[in-house]
């Protein structure tokens, strides 16, 4: 209990970090704790291949990618802007949405849950017997989207413009 | 042991964060990861629930998830290089035009 208490809270601040800071290098920063964090609740939910995965594919792979991106384009910091009044009605209408989501969960908290299922595990060999027999055509699927996201990555960024500049 | 609807509030307090900020920043390379943020709130949802109904299907669509994210980060990324040659900025505001 006192462990998932440090991780929501990490998760809220740094979901809060990667909304408020004026520098992206910031936001990137605050996502890559909300990541690790994200991996240790998987593990608190005996996700270990998932807690695994989330480390070394998103905040390994993704965010290394999003971070040499904010390098290499070198964007300058985004003025403070003035809170004007499309923010304060999305501010509105997105505690409205949380509200929708939020409230039923806290209220029914025993209700509709039952208790966690004893004696569960993800581990590596549990989640590799399912991948490779029910859902082995959907996991040879991903390959070829993969594939295909390589080679549109690299005809979209070896691309030349011609327009004005 | 911590009731699953506790992960699961944590979660919707970050996928709304993340509406948030997709709605309100303009830097594009923000609003991306905060697509990748309420992707992860999605994630655990997703991991929680699983872990209440004793099988593995939430957890394999977890896994698809973070397939697609990655491919999804290596084309946009690319995209947002390729909008960054042509106009030279990263703001949404900035692209509202089709033309190149």
């Amino acid at each position: 209990m006192v462990l998932f208490a440090i991780f929501s809270v990490i998760l809220v601040v740094t979901a809060l970090g990667v909304v408020m800071a004026h520098n992206p290098i910031n936001s990137a920063l605050c996502l890559i704790t909300n990541m690790l964090c994200v991996a240790g609740v998987f593990a608190m939910l005996d996700a270990h291949f998932l807690a695994a995965v989330q480390v070394i594919v998103y905040a390994g792979a993704i965010m290394v990618l999003v971070l040499f991106v904010l390098m290499l384009l070198n964007v300058k910091l985004e003025s403070p802007k003035k809170r004007s009044m499309t923010f304060v009605f999305l501010c509105i209408a997105s505690g409205i949405l949380f509200l929708y989501f939020g409230v039923p969960l806290i209220n029914n908290t025993f209700k509709i849950f039952p208790d966690l299922y004893p004696s569960f595990s993800g581990t590596m060999e549990s989640i590799g017997k399912v991948l490779y027999t029910t859902y082995i055509f959907p996991f040879e699927a991903s390959s070829i989207l993969l594939m295909a996201a390589i080679a549109g990555a690299v005809m979209l960024a070896k691309r030349k413009v011609h327009g004005p500049h | 042991m911590v009731p699953i609807s506790y992960y699961l509030t944590v979660a919707a307090i970050v996928f709304t964060i993340g509406a948030v900020g997709v709605m309100v920043r303009k830097n594009s390379i923000v609003v991306f990861m905060c697509i990748e943020l309420m992707l992860n709130a999605v994630n655990v949802s997703f991991v929680a629930l699983s872990r209440v109904h004793g099988n593995l299907q939430g957890q394999l669509a977890v896994f698809f998830v973070m397939v697609v994210a990655a491919a999804e980060a290596a084309v946009g990324l690319a995209i947002i290089i390729s909008v960054f040659r042509a106009i030279q900025s990263v703001e949404t505001t900035d692209s509202s035009e089709l033309k190149a």
